[in-house]
């Protein structure tokens, strides 16, 4: 050791602590955090695998043992959200395929042609982002119910409908409202994309002779699909996992249109106490639909972005 | 067809004045080179013709019409982009179509052998079904020149499109590309900073510096007659030489040198003080100080200097040199010599320059005050015309 310290003038032996502790305080930072994340999702999915009695005698992130072990709470979970299931993804399909569209349409004129006070307008699309949802409400609940009534007027047309019923109409307010809320951060995040597309394909078409809708038809639509993919994505889980705007506008777990946020809180609870094991399974089966969209296809839309851009 | 007329052609931004009445008139068929260095507004009033800006003053028209509030699709015009802007979701087929597609009076099928007739002229039917992602520089440019052919417009507009070339292809698009503009007779706008380029292709030259055009011409009156500094400076490779200096009783003090001036040299000085002398490297003799005549005394019109650096390029030799000795910076002097003739670094040299090679430039305005005397002019204007 003198002699390695006697032979370079740095200082190994300090170098290498120094080092050390650096590395044994980030790694355990990491453990910390990543129990911090994962300890509750595990603890959740093993509840809903364990029995009642198997729950109040074992720790909560212990796997079941031996009897404790059941699918009875899942499958009730699931044949208590079938119907919301249902109505969840009537709403939020086309809410976000609209929001996406009319996002992109928005984004478009707002970036790529250019007109007299298009600042003004990005202006007020970028207040919109700030709207805090709980802010309107109730002006939201009295312009659908008593301004414009439009779940009343469109009731008989969902009665006619085979396994729909009348009260299914409210999802169309509940819709419009998804999509007038979603256009502006949609709207954001299709003009940094729009930004960032070179300017002379667009000039170059429009030497080309083609007109403002075809160049967006023809050039801007096709062009934008991999930020389709990302805005779909992320637009799909806003809509899907929102609370407030249905609770005011379907008002109850007992409607047959409630989606799969109103029916949540209220699964597992009884007079006798709380059902943790249905609670936990209602929990993951709901998050279902957005795990599954994000494993599918998100490596295939980055995979897009890259290649486009490249 | 598009005779492109500039009239007093301006344009702002904001502030920023980034072309400031420009005046061009084109003749048909006519090939024109709009050069400068970057920034000098050449690419803004490529714009303006073609409809991308809207010019702040002055009138454009094309073919006799006033073009200034008309968009682009209405100036039967065509432009290829420096990058190309190829559509990369499309197919070649597809990319050259498009534009075809908004002019009245064709059917698919009619389209299709439009196209078919096009990528088989510029050699291009086999890349047809390709996306441009999957095509080398050299064959997106064809396809960007495809995709303006197609549509048989009345004037071309090229924004730069060799930049992103290697050399060698770049001199074979070059070459390709005024095949083309003249096989087609139509009437072409050319941007390019690059000068070379500039002096090969084009009927005339219109120089710009600063949002302003300096001049107007062809090549060889733009190389043999500049009408200012920069113009002299800006054509011509290697660079001509200025030595920057004033007038003293019909003599030019410069730098470490002096230069008597001949009768043409001094009418043309009048009574101007500071002075840009300007002088072609190819007009300039270089020997070696120790050739048999290197032992008298330097004439009135030669100077003793040391060889700097020599770049060898095979069929000539470019010497740059300073006066021989001690002080600080003065003017280099570049030479061209046969490719023969070497002359190594530090090497000791006699130059001589002809009086009647030498312009003559105002040292504040850089206006031109002489241009070279040129007994071969009608020799040229012979080969010219041809």
């Amino acid at each position: 050791m003198s002699q390695s310290t006697s032979r370079s003038p740095i200082d190994v032996e300090s170098l290498v602590e120094n080092f050390n502790y650096r590395r044994v305080g980030k790694y355990a930072l990491v453990v910390l955090f990543l129990g911090f994340f994962l300890v509750p999702l595990e603890t959740g999915i093993m509840t809903a695998l364990k029995t009642n009695s198997a729950i109040a005698r074992s720790l909560p992130f212990a796997p079941p043992a031996g009897e404790g072990f059941t699918l009875t709470n899942l499958e009730y979970a699931f044949s208590q959200l079938t119907n919301s299931f249902v109505n969840s993804l009537l709403m939020a399909v086309p809410a976000t395929l609209l929001n996406v569209l009319l996002a992109s349409m928005a984004a478009y004129g707002l970036t790529m042609v250019s007109w007299r006070g298009q600042l003004v307008v990005f202006a007020l699309f970028l207040v919109g982002v700030f709207v805090p949802y709980q802010a309107v409400l109730v002006p939201l609940a009295q312009f659908w119910n008593n301004m414009f009534p439009l779940a009343q007027m469109l009731e008989p047309l969902f009665a006619a409908i085979p396994f729909l019923q009348g009260g299914h109409s409210r999802l169309v307010p509940l819709t419009i409202t998804h999509v007038a809320y979603g256009i502006p951060i949609c709207t954001v995040l299709f003009r940094s994309y729009y930004k960032s597309l070179p300017n002379s394909l667009v000039e170059a078409a429009k030497i080309d002779g083609a007109s403002i809708t075809k160049i967006y038809r023809r050039i801007v639509l096709p062009l934008s699909l991999p930020m389709f993919g990302v805005v779909f994505i992320y637009q799909f889980t806003q809509i899907y996992n929102e609370f407030l705007f249905s609770f005011t506008l379907i008002t109850g777990a007992n409607h047959p249109a409630a989606p799969v946020t109103l029916i949540l809180p209220a699964i597992g609870s009884s007079t006798e106490g709380i059902d943790f094991g249905v609670r936990m399974s209602a929990a993951f089966l709901a998050a279902l639909p957005t795990i599954i969209l994000y494993v599918a296809f998100a490596e295939q839309f980055a995979k897009g972005l890259r290649t486009e851009s490249g | 067809m598009g005779r492109i007329q500039l009239d007093h052609l301006t344009k702002r931004f904001g502030e920023t004045v980034a072309v400031e009445d420009v005046t061009i008139d084109t003749e048909d068929g006519e090939f024109l080179i709009l050069v400068g260095p970057s920034g000098c507004g050449k690419s803004t009033t490529l714009r303006m013709i073609a409809g991308l800006e809207r010019p702040t003053d002055g009138d454009l028209y094309i073919d006799g019409d006033h073009m200034n509030y008309r968009v682009p699709q209405n100036r039967d015009i065509a432009m290829v982009f420096q990058d190309y802007a190829l559509y990369p979701h499309m197919t070649v087929r597809e990319n050259i179509r498009f534009g075809l597609e908004e002019e009245a009076g064709y059917t698919a099928a009619e389209m299709d052998d439009q196209v078919d007739a096009t990528a088989a002229d510029l050699g291009i039917v086999d890349l047809l079904d390709r996306k441009p992602g999957e095509l080398s520089g050299g064959q997106q440019q064809r396809v960007a020149l495809g995709r303006a052919i197609v549509r048989d417009p009345e004037v071309f507009l090229m924004d730069e499109p060799l930049a992103n070339l290697d050399a060698k292809l770049r001199s074979q698009m070059r070459t390709e590309l005024q095949q083309l503009q003249a096989d087609l007779d139509v009437t072409t706008v050319y941007v390019t900073h690059n000068q070379t380029e500039a002096m090969t292709m084009g009927d005339r030259l219109a120089v710009l510096n600063d949002g302003r055009l300096q001049q107007v011409g062809e090549p060889l009156t733009l190389y043999h007659e500049p009408a200012n500094q920069f113009v002299a400076g800006f054509i011509g490779e290697p660079m001509m030489n200025f030595l920057h200096g004033y007038a003293d009783d019909e003599t030019f003090i410069g730098s470490g040198l002096e230069y008597p001036f001949d009768d043409r040299l001094a009418d043309a000085v009048g009574d101007t003080d500071e002075l840009v002398l300007g002088v072609r490297p190819e007009a300039i003799d270089v020997r070696r100080a120790d050739d048999a005549t290197g032992e008298r005394e330097p004439g009135s019109h030669e100077f003793r200097m040391q060889v700097a650096v020599s770049e060898t390029h095979g069929d000539q030799n470019v010497v740059s040199m300073t006066v021989d000795d001690e002080e600080t910076d003065h003017d280099t002097l570049r030479a061209v010599t046969d490719g023969m003739h070497v002359v190594t670094q530090g090497d000791s040299v006699v130059v001589t320059i002809d009086p009647d090679t030498i312009h003559v430039f105002d040292g504040e305005t850089g206006e031109t005050l002489c241009n070279r005397l040129l007994e071969t002019k009608p020799e040229f204007t012979a080969v010219s015309s041809n």
